[in-house]
């Protein structure tokens, strides 16, 4: 193999390999465009949002937490509305916003206990308020509403914080007023903080696949037909894991390769996996997984998203085989980390589902078809809630019912309502 | 000659600073080199002041998805060569956020402009480009009107292997296989190109192209071919204008000062001369992703087409690759933000622009519009490309046509099929245009002038007039006509339409079997000889260009030659022989055309002996004087002409010089045979025939091909008789001295 391979092509390695040497907008930008072109998509997409996150917190300029929730918000919404079939960017977005209000709320409340007088002086003073109103745009109502909110959470005892809600008439935003003073020295801490706490999300989604894979022997038992269609990674490694404890049959179901024999059968790695691990193997084509359910004791697959109605965005076909799981009234099991949840319902686009290259069905070689026929090529899915039982998240097996505490967990009820689509450029 | 914008230096040193280790990775970077500038005017008069690359294709102009190609291939360095309108072209690209050199954002490291004054075709570019030495390794050509999604590190990888197995493998040709039943795709490329590859390494062996409107179809096979085991000959393929390059490409193309498109010149030339230049070049036919050029408006009109039927996605409207792009998926149709769809309206798979507005009661159906237009109520379109800033009153049809820019259109109007519309121009209410001749309306000339109004067609309100090319103006009138031969016709129009052609059906290729060669050759260089034989209507267009090389060959050769036999005041023949062997390098001659071409030298100069002016001599003093009056000249002979020992070449030889004489106006046949005899006969004499290879031509059956030509040649027969004797005499005497 003298000659070397070509690899010109812009990825997410090289993007994150050259995050150091490019400036902030190059690094934004060159992941937006990537996102664009599909270059990085579907589970790539949280983590490549968080290392963007993690620049624009490392290496943008900002005096205070506004500031710093404003750049946050403004790379988000660009990420975000440069793929919006990928949810999960604005998961990582809310993520990164929420982290950034409880570190500051934390450090002020230090302050506060520390320092109290001293604040308080430093904070009547008239010339604090004003700066900030011109570094974020006028909120929307929805956020005027969701500052309410805010103030209603326990975020600061001080008794300032209650005057200056009740006395200042600057727009409310999202964090409250005296978190202006944090600067100098206080920047500098909240800013590692910060970045330690985005470097920690990272590790979430890392190791995701891997805590979710630790729930496979409970929902996998042996001797049972699992069904997995279009297994994504997240589900090749739970039942693999699966299979180390256990022996069980594996139905691969997914769409046929447009030209047969043009590469591997599909999945071939994951089938050689299994099969070491002795447990039997069977591919289906998607369309002809209906005749299978009877045999089969669950169905498997991943999310691409999990709205709060429980509803979930999946590539394309799943939806097919949870119906008929339905029909048959088989457990029908989503892998979906926690990152994957998101705080919204589906838009009406995701809803219809996106559409793909029809070249996967019709080559551009197959003459007269290609001018006659219209080909619409979904490649995701919307699956209604109440199609799926049991959520499989890194934090344990869940049901749709808890999904509200579990957003409350990960999201700030004032990161909610922020539409990272309408956003400001 | 040629000035360089310098900008673009002086944003990549900028740059460089901000990326540690670009040194270092400079040698792996990737360059291509865009060609924005096609020497064509396929589309106008919509190119009067817009280049091709910047009219809008689905709403974003074409070099957009050209850059963004390049871009999402990783390469590093863009150099742009345009000509025409390069002002707009610079300007367009500065301005835009992304691709403006030197922006924090772009993805290039440097977008450079070459700007040549002079240049008249992409050949003049490519040799520009080699002049300049910014070309570091393998670049990737491509030029501004493509629109591709078929990702290039496999090819590159491949192109490098067999690079490295061989360093003559130059280049590697994209092709993208359109299946054998043809679509729109291989419809619109009005010329096809045939590619004859080799099945196992996928080497391209022949080059060539046909068109619909030829009058005979036919691709003549070189027999060299069949020295490989496996041939594809393929019309299937669509060119998709993605070559990846070595340096040496570019070298070639200084080598041939003459070669002008990069197919039918470069392309045909090099794979021709391969035995000369020892250059391979190789293509990759691509089964997956989708390349096409926005060539010609029936390419304009399919890759709309494709786009909208989301074949070249990554880039498709919803992708929103440009900045200020905000498509969304709303039904079956990409609109964007600020539409406004009147109730009772219909879009469907359209695409829309901002700010647009359609009233209620139309119907618009796979057609593109572009922003800020207003559509009246109870419009119906279909299948058309209507630009920015366009009004379309209410009641009008419009069905697939183009209509460019701030085109106004008045109420009831109709716009039947094919018409093309361009920018500024306004149409009365009322107006139905002519469906046949489409028309083409401009409201200025090629000079930039304002044309006058033609009411008939506009209407009294109205502004435009049906827009005549410059040069062909009587082409354009005739051009449903029949017998019109030019491709153009066929790829001006956005219609695709055979209609009144006469067409032929017939498959495609011949073989050329060797006689079947050998008589075209005769054809071509020494044409004069039998006229009307019948065998120049077996050669297609594009063999006749070659022909018309190699007759000015034969001809230059000749006088070349001749001036000097006949020049007094120099007795050296090497400076003649020296220009010779140039002109045949420069023309590639075969040895058979500079055989012919020295023969009728030879015979020239010695029938010339002959003549009152120069002497009268005797048939034999004549060709004596004509062989042996310059020095080198009989080496010469030889050497160049006779080329060997060879028996079958000194035959060859000789009936080159048989039919030289026959050839030569003026002479009688019956001193023609006289001077042949002698000539042979000196020839024998200086040891340059042997008696082998004339007793070889006088059996040769072409030699008496034609009255005259056995005429010539039974004047002969003493010297032959007599050469027989000698042969038996001298064999007689081995057998003594045995």
């Amino acid at each position: 193999m003298a000659p070397s391979q070509a690899a010109y092509a812009p990825s997410l390695d090289k993007l994150v390999k050259s995050l150091k040497g490019n400036n902030l907008e190059q690094s934004i930008e060159a992941l937006i465009f990537l996102l664009k072109r599909r270059q990085v998509q579907g589970d790539d997409c949280a983590i490549a949002t968080a290392h963007i996150l993690l620049q624009v917190v490392a290496r943008s300029k900002w005096r205070d937490v506004d500031q710093l929730l404003g750049r946050i918000q403004n790379a988000g919404a660009r990420l975000a509305r440069a793929a919006p079939n990928e949810p999960v960017i604005g998961n990582i977005v809310r993520r990164v916003l929420g982290l950034i209000r409880d570190e500051a709320s934390e450090e002020r409340n230090a302050d506060d206990l520390g320092s109290e007088t001293a604040s308080e002086i430093q904070s009547l003073a008239p010339s604090n308020p004003p700066p900030q109103a011109p570094q974020r745009p006028p909120p929307v109502p929805l956020m005027n509403r969701s500052s309410t909110m805010a103030t209603g959470l326990p975020v600061s005892k001080s008794m300032f914080n209650l005057l200056s809600v009740a006395n200042s008439d600057t727009p409310m935003t999202g964090a409250s007023t005296p978190l202006s003073q944090a600067q100098g020295a206080s920047v500098h801490s909240l800013r590692s903080e910060v970045i330690d706490g985005i470097e920690e999300i990272m590790d979430e989604i890392q190791q995701a696949d891997d805590q979710i894979a630790g729930f496979a022997d409970i929902q996998i038992h042996p001797g049972e037909f699992i069904l997995a269609y279009q297994p994504t990674k997240t589900v090749e490694r739970f039942l693999i894991k699966a299979a180390s404890k256990r022996k069980f049959t594996v139905l691969i179901a997914s769409i046929e390769p447009p030209h047969p024999g043009a590469a591997d059968a599909p999945y071939a790695a994951l089938r050689k996996k299994l099969n070491s691990h002795g447990v039997t193997t069977i591919s289906l084509a998607s369309n002809g997984l209906m005749a299978y359910i009877p045999r089969v004791n669950k169905v498997v697959f991943g999310a691409k998203a999990v709205y709060q109605n429980g509803g979930l965005l999946v590539d394309s076909g799943a939806c097919i085989a949870a119906e008929a799981a339905r029909d048959f009234l088989k457990p029908v099991i989503v892998l979906s980390p926690i990152y994957k949840f998101c705080p919204e319902d589906p838009s009406d686009e995701s809803v219809v589902g996106e559409l793909g290259n029809p070249s996967t069905f019709v080559g551009y070689d197959s003459g007269p078809q290609v001018d006659e026929l219209e080909v619409e090529n979904t490649v995701t899915d919307y699956i209604p809630p109440a199609l799926v039982d049991v959520y499989i998240t890194n934090l344990g097996p869940q049901t749709r019912h808890h999904f509200a505490s579990i957003l409350a967990d990960h999201y700030k009820v004032e990161d909610i309502g922020y539409s990272l689509h309408d956003g400001e450029i | 000659m040629s000035k360089q914008a310098g900008k673009g230096g002086a944003a990549g040193k900028g740059k460089k600073p901000t990326k540690p280790g670009a040194d270092d990775k400079r040698e792996d970077s990737l360059q291509a080199v865009i060609i924005a500038d096609y020497f064509q005017d396929r589309f106008k008069p919509f190119t009067q002041d817009t280049p091709r690359c910047l009219l809008p294709l689905v709403n974003t102009p074409a070099i957009d998805y050209t850059l963004e190609y390049l871009a999402s291939n990783g390469v590093n360095d863009v150099f742009i060569y345009c000509g025409a309108h390069s002002e707009a072209i610079e300007t367009y690209i500065e301005e835009s956020s992304r691709w403006r050199p030197g922006s924090p954002i772009s993805p290039f490291q440097t977008l450079e402009f070459i700007r040549v004054s002079d240049a008249t075709s992409v050949g003049d570019f490519l040799r520009d480009l080699d002049k300049r030495s910014l070309i570091s390794g393998d670049f990737v050509l491509v030029h501004g009107d493509l629109v591709s999604n078929i990702p290039l590190d496999p090819i590159i990888t491949k192109h490098r292997a067999r690079r490295e197995a061989n360093r003559d493998a130059c280049m590697t040709v994209v092709l993208r296989s359109v299946g054998e039943e043809p679509h729109r795709a291989a419809k619109a490329r009005g010329i096809t190109p045939v590619f004859h590859i080799d099945a196992k390494d996928s080497r391209i062996l022949q080059y060539e192209e046909t068109h619909p409107l030829q009058s005979d179809r036919n691709v003549l096979v070189d027999i060299a071919l069949f020295k490989h085991s496996s041939v594809e000959q393929r019309a299937d393929l669509i060119d998709c204008g993605i070559d990846i390059c070595t340096p040496d490409v570019l070298a070639l193309w200084s080598e041939s000062f003459d070669y002008e498109l990069p197919r039918k010149n470069f392309l045909h030339g090099v794979l021709k001369d391969w035995e000369l230049n020892g250059k391979l070049i190789y293509s990759e036919i691509v089964e997956e992703g989708y390349g096409a050029r926005a060539s010609n408006l029936q390419m304009y009109d399919c890759i709309s087409k494709d786009i909208l039927g989301r074949w070249t996605f990554p880039f498709v409207p919803t992708s929103n690759l440009m900045h200020d792009q905000t498509y969304r998926r709303k039904g079956n149709s990409d609109l964007e933000n600020n539409v406004l769809v009147n109730g009772g309206s219909q879009v469907i798979r359209s695409v829309i622009g901002s700010s647009t507005t359609v009233e209620s009661g139309s119907t618009i159906t796979k057609s593109v519009i572009g922003r800020r237009c207003k559509i009246g109520k109870n419009v119906k379109i279909e299948n058309s490309y209507i630009f920015d800033d366009t009004v379309i009153g209410d009641g009008t049809t419009v069905i697939h046509s183009i209509i460019a820019g701030s085109v106004v259109i008045g109420e009831n109007c109709h716009v039947p099929e094919g018409s093309l519309i361009s920018y500024s121009v306004q149409i009365d209410s009322g107006i139905q245009l002519p469906a046949k001749p489409t028309v083409r309306l401009a409201i200025k000339d090629d000079n930039g002038d304002d044309v006058d109004n033609d009411v008939s067609l506009v209407g009294p309100g109205g502004k435009g007039a049906n827009y005549q090319a410059l040069v062909d103006e009587d082409e354009s009138e005739d051009e449903d006509e029949e017998g019109d031969r030019d491709p153009t016709v066929i790829l001006n129009s956005l219609v695709y339409s055979r209609e009144g052609f006469n067409l032929s059906t017939e498959s495609l290729s011949t073989l050329a079997s060797d006689s079947e060669y050998d008589s075209d050759e005769d054809e071509e260089h020494g044409g004069y000889l039998h006229p009307g034989d019948g065998a120049r209507e077996r050669l297609s267009s594009f063999t006749s260009d070659d022909a018309g090389k190699s007759d000015a060959f034969h001809s230059d050769a000749v006088n070349g030659l001749v001036d000097a036999l006949r020049s007094d005041d120099n007795d050296d023949f090497d400076g003649a022989k020296l220009e010779f062997m140039g002109l045949r390098l420069a023309n590639n001659a075969s040895d058979n055309s500079m055989r012919r071409a020295i023969a009728i030298a030879f015979v020239k100069r010695a029938s010339e002996l002959l003549n009152p002016e120069h002497g009268a001599l005797e048939p034999t003093k004549a060709a004596e004087k004509a062989l042996t009056a310059k020095k080198g000249a009989l080496k010469f002979i030889r050497e160049v002409g006779v080329g060997g020992e060879d028996v079958k070449q000194q035959s060859e030889f000789a009936l080159a010089v048989q039919k030289g004489l026959v050839g030569i106006k003026g002479l009688e046949t019956g001193r023609a045979g006289t001077l042949l005899a002698a000539m042979l006969q000196q020839l024998y004499n200086l040891d340059v025939l042997e008696e082998d290879g004339i007793l070889a031509w006088w059996v040769d059956k072409r030699a008496d091909e034609g009255e005259s030509m056995t005429k010539v040649k039974e004047k002969c027969r003493v010297l032959v008789e007599w050469l027989e004797n000698a042969d038996e005499e001298e064999s007689s005497e081995d057998e003594d001295s045995d």
